[in-house]
């Protein structure tokens, strides 16, 4: 299932920017993409009558702004402009993925996207598993998401 | 026939990207309103001649079914074109829009796919081929 998820997170990530920013995914990882510091965090809670959880979306190597300035054509976006972008990519990727989680015909509720910052990252609820994870590099920065449901750490605890 | 459009999101990105896109396309455009959820959007519909109407789902006051139903109660815009713009993939949500007689447009699109609903919903044609 794990597998399956991390699929659809890079189909819905790799033509979410290429579609609304214009930018396209490298083959692959370049070394020096490996160690950037971290530049930007959004999040986005969903809920479904059975489950709950978040997407959490990190930017690094420029990705922040290049993604402001290609989704709304300007040169020079503001912090909450590229907050804003950010976001939003983070929400529409969100939406695409999240329906794969359940059965079909499940209805759910995408809450509006968070900017985070540093010390929102340190929090003990980001130290859960996600239930997926990819790392993409687009130009010469990387863009790392990972998708956690409610008590899947647990759970998966309980099972082994 | 130049379209005075309505764009109905609660995230401004959004909102400029549709316009942008809008303006990209050559189509003929009129005034652009915008509104951040749906009650903003009826009444910007009272009080303007609005051709077409690109309406988010999910959105904070009013989301875009009850607004879409709202319309479709009025005389007035019972048969105004309305496209939903929307990253849901619920089918049951989808499928409650397109019975209100929307069209839908899933997020992320590219700006050709934008354009070929919009004319196909409009009937208008490109400025620069027509």
């Amino acid at each position: 299932m794990k597998t399956q998820i991390e699929k659809f997170l890079i189909e819905s990530t790799v033509k979410t920017l290429e579609d609304l920013c214009f930018m396209y995914q490298e083959p692959e990882l370049k070394d020096a993409q490996e160690n950037l510091p971290l530049e930007a965090a959004a999040e986005v809670k969903y809920r479904s009558d059975d489950f709950t959880g978040k997407l959490l979306i990190e930017t690094r190597g420029g990705l922040f702004s290049a993604i402001a300035t290609n989704i709304l054509s300007i040169d020079d976006p503001s912090t909450k402009q590229k907050k804003d972008a950010l976001g939003e990519i983070a929400n529409i990727i969100c939406g695409n993925v999240v329906p794969s989680l359940g059965e079909g015909g499940r209805e759910y509720k995408i809450e509006p996207p968070r900017s985070l910052n540093k010390d929102d990252l340190l929090k003990e609820e980001w130290r859960e598993e996600p239930i997926a994870g990819i790392t993409l590099n687009f130009n010469d920065g990387r863009v790392d998401i990972k998708l956690f449901v409610d008590g899947y750490s647990a759970a998966k605890e309980k099972k082994e | 026939m130049a379209l005075n459009t309505l764009v109905v999101d609660d995230s401004s990105v959004m909102r400029s990207i549709i316009i942008k896109t809008l303006k990209l396309s050559g189509l003929p455009l009129g005034d652009i309103w915008e509104a951040k959820n749906g009650e903003e959007g009826l009444r910007i519909l009272q009080d303007k001649w609005i051709d077409l109407a690109l309406i988010d789902i999910h959105m904070p006051v009013m989301d875009g079914e009850e607004m879409l139903t709202l319309m479709r109660e009025n005389d007035q815009y019972e048969n105004l074109p309305v496209i939903v713009v929307s990253s849901e993939s619920a089918p049951g949500k989808i499928e409650k829009m397109l019975k209100l007689g929307a069209t839908f447009i899933h997020k992320p699109f590219t700006p050709e796919i934008l354009k070929e609903v919009i004319v196909a919903v409009t009937g208008v044609r490109n400025e620069d081929t027509d």
